[in-house]
């Protein structure tokens, strides 16, 4: 036979790297790491800081000058695993990145914490930034379909930019609920001149009513 | 809209209407990858017919509440329901292919003759997909004894890695090989189940392993190649980030990971680099960070 079996589990892991096991190991060591010129030491450090409360600002400081794209992810992931509204407050800025993957590196992020993004969503869904307006319907898909329901309608009474509106009645025809109906006429009326628009809100209101019985 | 007269209903009178299946079918591309056109409808709503009906829900909504909530890991059940869940010699050969024609040629071109081959199934549920890996060297890789191979098979589940040692399968298990294959590689026992070669059975290392926790992972380093199928379809979004970094670690630079299928690692993370063979697309961690990002 040409294999050979060798105890993984007896392996340690690569040395010199800081172990990957952050619950019970020194936070300091990890924290000074963030800020090392060794990518692989960086990379790590931030993935054992996933979790850690106490981590939070040191991860915040170190998202806003990291430039290798591999450790950025790795810290936006350490601070989804943190998910509690401070990490919200470090990965929300990055909603406006002129780089479309940090934009979406941090709006995989953010969803996954609809629980602690909740009591932000009002004010990204009125920001002046119609890109950030967008995207923060986006972030409504993973919330409870009564709070989705809430915020999208409520942008929906106002919004003026047709594609804005657009993104809001997708997530809608998803998760919103029977109460969406009004407000998803009153947009249509009010964009009758932009087609797409009240084709839009047609699948929409056929998918809640058709659901929601 | 509903048309409710065509349209199955579960024991306890529940329908569901062709916007329902759209809304869920959107749901399960966007959170597993998995794709249903109207050509399954039939298909489709049954099975979510029956969901609705173990669940208890009563109706559509009150089920896709229940599904986007992932109470009671209906997730997990609802994805058994559409997928065959049975695992056999050879599923997915078009990978193993791939691993023998293109995967293994471009991992040896950094390697000595002597030196390491590491390979990883993960999860290996109850030893078909290792087995198979090591029979499918043995017979279609011609420098298979050039090389150290060491091949791991990990799962989280104790009872399937009690059965992969054993090594014991029926006839379902083994009807994608051939006669001569099971001849060479399996000898016979009772009820026309065959048990795998002893020497092969002990080439190979069983292993508990959970893809999401992070210092489990950290006893594997350095594969070459891992075969990680549909496993990451039942994991929500944040524990698939974790797992890809956790995957990301566990291989060579330069290695590659193969997925099931209806799963694409570009949905999970920009980590990797996708390779598109003949045979296969499969993922690849860069040589380094300046490559491919």
């Amino acid at each position: 036979m040409p294999f050979v079996k060798r105890d993984v589990t007896a392996r340690p892991p690569a040395g010199g790297r800081p172990a990957d096991d952050a619950v019970h190991a020194d936070l300091a060591p990890h924290l000074t790491a963030l800020g090392s010129p060794d990518i692989e030491v960086r990379w790590s450090a931030a993935r054992a800081l996933g979790g850690r409360t106490d981590a939070v600002p040191a991860l915040t400081t170190a998202l806003g000058v990291e430039q290798v794209a591999r450790v950025r992810e790795a810290i936006m992931t350490a601070l989804m695993r943190v998910g509690d509204e401070a990490s919200v407050v470090a990965l929300l800025p990055y909603l406006r990145s002129q780089d479309a993957a940090e934009r979406g590196a941090s709006i995989e992020a953010l969803q996954a914490l609809p629980g602690a993004m909740l009591p932000f969503m009002a004010p990204l869904l009125a920001d002046g930034d119609s890109d950030v307006r967008l995207l923060a319907t986006e972030l409504a898909r993973n919330m409870p379909a009564e709070d989705a329901t809430q915020l999208l309608c409520r942008l929906l009474e106002h919004e003026q930019h047709p594609n804005v509106c657009a993104a809001a009645i997708d997530v809608l025809a998803e998760v919103g609920t029977r109460d969406a109906v009004p407000a998803l006429e009153a947009c249509a009326e009010r964009f009758a001149g932009t087609p797409f628009l009240p084709f839009a809100v047609s699948i929409a209101i056929a998918r809640i009513s058709d659901t929601d019985r | 809209m509903g048309t409710a007269g065509s349209e199955p209903r579960g024991p306890r009178g529940v329908r569901v209407t062709q916007e329902d299946v759209r809304r869920l079918c959107e749901f399960l591309y966007r959170r597993t990858g998995m794709l249903f056109d109207d050509n399954k409808r039939y298909y489709i709503d049954r099975r979510l017919v029956e969901r609705i009906d173990a669940t208890k829900s009563g109706s559509f909504p009150a089920y896709f509440a229940l599904l986007r909530s992932d109470a009671d890991h209906e997730i997990e059940q609802l994805i058994n329901a559409f997928t065959v869940n049975e695992t056999y010699f050879n599923r997915e050969e078009h990978q193993l292919r791939c691993m023998t024609s293109d995967l293994l040629g471009n991992v040896i071109r950094g390697k000595r003759p002597g030196e390491s081959i590491r390979i990883w199934s993960i999860p290996c549920s109850s030893g078909e997909e290792p087995y198979s890996i090591a029979i499918w060297l043995m017979e279609n890789w011609r420098l298979v004894d050039s090389y150290n191979i060491e091949i791991v098979g990990s799962d989280i589940d104790t009872r399937a890695l009690k059965a992969a040692g054993e090594g014991v399968y029926g006839a379902r298990a083994l009807m994608r090989l051939s006669r001569d294959v099971i001849g060479r590689y399996f000898q016979p026992v009772a009820d026309g189940e065959h048990r795998i070669d002893p020497g092969l059975r002990e080439s190979i290392q069983f292993t508990r392993a959970n893809l999401i926790d992070s210092s489990e992972m950290a006893r594997y380093r350095g594969f070459d190649i891992v075969f990680c199928r549909n496993v990451l379809i039942y994991f929500d979004d944040s524990s698939r980030r974790i797992a890809a970094e956790n995957l990301y670690d566990c291989l060579a630079a330069g290695g590659y990971i193969c997925l099931g299928h209806s799963e694409t690692m570009s949905r999970i993370s920009p980590l990797f680099r996708v390779c598109r063979f003949s045979d296969a697309i499969v993922y690849q961690r860069p040589e380094s960070d300046h490559d491919g990002r």
